[in-house]
């Protein structure tokens, strides 16, 4: 039997369940240049290929390395170098995983399922990123490319197939969904924003982003309008001039500290008469509250208060909590998946896979033969099957031997790989499909 | 006879459409509620050829029947929907418009096929126009009535301030407010222009254009409701949730007009 020399996929790293804030926060500083730690990974003599994630919330280094426990202990030593950790707090905050654990864990990554707000979208964007580095450093191969890009369509699944990502699950998100509910598109629309905060300036900026037009501050003292007005390239306006700015505004943003209410009913009551009835959306962030809730009974008057968002923000957590039972199952799916194509990169199932393929071709076009070869004399038939053989075998003879003296090398994996995939070894169709476009081109960001 | 075809293939289509506006509801795919639209304009495509080669082939505008009559209905409002469809990016109405559209032509399938004639009383132009003209208005106003029961919806929804569940496959207030407009708008016109075509007929025919027929009573009900609306929207400001409370009690009494009328009272307006 031809073996090469056994090789491992580990993962090795810490996340915002299992470290504390300051450890990460020490392995993120020092890390830094994410470039600089891949080539540091990549320097490691038993790592073949290498990828360091870095965010705010995990630090990870995903390996492809010989087989043995040399190579994880290296991983281990890089963080604890890297982060200038104890050995215990080393001990307490990593994790290792193997093979086709770590195959899982990096597919739950992806997919956001082991963030801290689970179905946050900017993590596929840093996995990617931290792809795209270790590409540009070289350290990338035959393994890594395929995790990643299968780890890559794992994420796409679970944003299609689940509803994992969808509903807001902050405040201020909650705020735009809700505008969009009632305005559709948000371009044109005027924010008003009445007194400061941070909540409700995150909202402001939230809706500006999703398309509202203008913004207008109106604060008890001018200065800080005029500031918080700059901030956004929006319009000051004095306190008393309140009333008449609720005819123009389409969404207004409350949270002052007055005691009182700001916004009453008989002020909403007239701005909506004289703006002809034109869909108003209050949003109350203040405690205790800015606006009348009688405000909100009016026609077309859409009143929603802190509670109200936290109550939404809450059920739609709760929407994500069943979505991810459902994205964890594809993400079952998919790890079963690569580990079925990881087996096939050994050399002999490869060896033969590629003589079954040969003698099916062989087979098949003797049959289609069939018709002038049962006319020939016994003697000639056996030997043209003899020669088609032959022909076949030699063609074969070659890329067999160096398949077999590649299994020696660390290589091996990309020549199983070229020959799979050359000869089509994984089914026809099937091959085809498994790189989609988007494998494609991300291929191409490889230095050739 | 390439009708009967048409038509069996225009319902078929219509089943098939109603199928993939529902799919897209369940399994939540924009893509699915794209095919079901091509499919729905496909139906409809075919189901126009079907009206104009049996205008072609009898001679009389393909409206004269109640199952004409049907057929017509279903076609003005699909078509009225692929409209809106195309202004206003809202596929969810057609979760309501396609099954409603094939219920009027499994309808009219019983009685589609039969013969072509037409009697005497019923010939020329002015009868094809009153009812091409009135159930085009029809069919907007009933999408107008369906635009504000989503409205209302999507409103309570809105005011009963729980996570979206089912208003999420529902469009935004502003879009549904303004396909109610438009099509009450459009319908109005056209339901007026039709009542007019009407009153000519009636004119040549009866001798009196119009006569207080229980009928023509409760139309003339319905149409002032319309006047009031659209006074309402144009000249007061009305929007929203008013607007479209109006525009369901409108439908209601035309509903009676075209049809409720038939069982309570006797009317001129019966010609089967």
């Amino acid at each position: 039997m031809i073996f090469h020399e056994k090789m491992q996929i580990v993962l090795v790293g810490m996340n915002h369940k299992t470290a504390p804030l300051a450890i990460r926060e020490r392995l993120a500083l020092s890390c830094g240049d994410a470039l600089r730690a891949v080539a540091d990974v990549r320097g490691i003599p038993q790592v073949n290929e290498a990828l360091y994630l870095s965010t705010c919330n995990r630090v990870e280094v995903l390996a492809h390395l010989k087989e043995g426990t040399a190579g994880i202990d290296a991983l281990r030593s890089f963080i604890l170098a890297h982060g200038n950790l104890s050995p215990d707090e080393l001990e307490e905050c990593l994790y290792v995983y193997r093979d086709d654990k770590a195959a899982r864990h990096l597919f739950r990554v992806a997919a956001s399922l082991d963030s801290m707000v689970m179905g946050e979208p900017q993590i596929l964007g840093q996995v990617k990123e931290a792809y795209r580095q270790s590409v540009r450093q070289g350290a990338s191969g035959i393994l890594i490319n395929k995790l990643l890009h299968h780890a890559f369509r794992v994420a796409k699944r679970v944003r299609t197939e689940t509803a994992i990502a969808s509903n807001a699950v902050s405040v201020s998100y909650a705020a735009v969904e809700l505008a969009k509910k009632i305005f559709g598109r948000l371009e044109g629309k005027t924010i008003l924003l009445v007194g400061a905060g941070e909540m409700s300036e995150l909202a402001a900026r939230h809706l500006l982003k999703n398309g509202a037009g203008k913004i207008v501050v109106v604060n008890r003292t001018l200065e800080n309008a005029v500031r918080l007005a700059e901030e956004f390239q929006g319009v000051p306006e004095e306190f008393d001039r309140l009333e008449e700015q609720l005819e123009e505004a389409d969404i207004v943003i409350s949270s002052t500290g007055a005691s009182g209410y700001v916004v009453t009913e008989a002020m909403v009551r007239a701005a909506l008469r004289r703006r002809k009835n034109r869909f108003l959306f209050l949003i109350d962030i203040a405690v205790p509250r800015d606006i009348d809730p009688a405000a909100g009974e009016i026609d077309n008057v859409y009143l929603y208060n802190i509670d109200h968002l936290q109550e939404i923000v809450d059920g739609n957590m709760k929407t994500r909590m069943r979505e991810a039972e459902k994205a964890e199952r594809i993400v079952e799916e998919e790890t079963l998946r690569f580990t079925e194509w990881l087996n096939t990169l050994e050399v002999v199932p490869t060896i033969r896979s590629l003589k079954d393929r040969a003698d099916a071709i062989i087979g098949g076009e003797i049959e289609k033969s069939l018709s002038w070869i049962r006319d020939l004399r016994d003697a000639d038939r056996e030997r043209v099957e003899i020669l088609v053989h032959s022909v076949v075998n030699k063609m074969l003879h070659d890329p067999l031997t160096s398949l077999k003296d590649a299994s020696q090398d660390d290589g091996v994996l990309a020549y199983v790989a070229a020959v799979r995939d050359l000869f089509r070894l994984d089914g026809a169709g099937k091959s085809r499909g498994h790189r989609g476009k988007k494998d494609e081109k991300g291929t191409k960001e490889e230095p050739s | 006879m390439m009708e009967p075809w048409l038509f069996k293939a225009a319902l078929f289509g219509y089943l098939l459409s109603t199928g993939g506006y529902l799919a897209s509801i369940v399994v939540r795919r924009v893509i699915v509620a794209r095919a079901s639209t091509w499919l729905l304009f496909a139906s409809f495509s075919i189901h126009t050829l079907f009206m104009a080669l049996r205008w072609w082939t009898g001679g009389h505008g393909p409206v004269v029947n109640v199952y004409e009559s049907l057929s017509f209905l279903a076609w003005a409002v699909t078509g009225g929907y692929l409209v809106f469809q195309t202004m206003t990016k809202t596929r969810v109405l057609g979760a309501f418009v396609a099954p409603l559209s094939f219920l009027l032509m499994t309808i009219t399938s019983a009685g589609i096929t039969g013969e072509n004639v037409v009697p005497d009383i019923l010939r020329g132009y002015w009868v094809p126009a009153h009812v091409i003209f009135t159930l085009t208005g029809e069919a907007l106003l009933a999408l107008a009535c369906l635009a504000g029961a989503m409205y209302l919806l999507q409103d309570r929804a809105l005011r009963n301030k729980k996570a979206f569940r089912f208003s999420r496959f529902l469009p935004p207030l502003r879009d549904l407010d303004r396909i109610n407009h438009l099509a009450v708008l459009w319908g109005f016109v056209a339901f007026t222009a039709g009542i007019l075509a009407g009153a000519v007929w009636a004119g040549a025919v009866w001798g009196r254009p119009w006569q207080w027929d229980p009928k023509q009573v409760f139309t003339f009900l319905a149409w002032m409701l319309y006047v009031l609306l659209v006074h309402q929207r144009l000249a007061i400001g009305w929007k929203g949730r008013k607007a479209a409370l109006l525009s369901i009690l409108a439908l209601a009494v035309l509903l009676f007009s075209l049809a409720g009328v038939h069982a309570f009272f006797t009317t001129v307006h019966d010609f089967s």
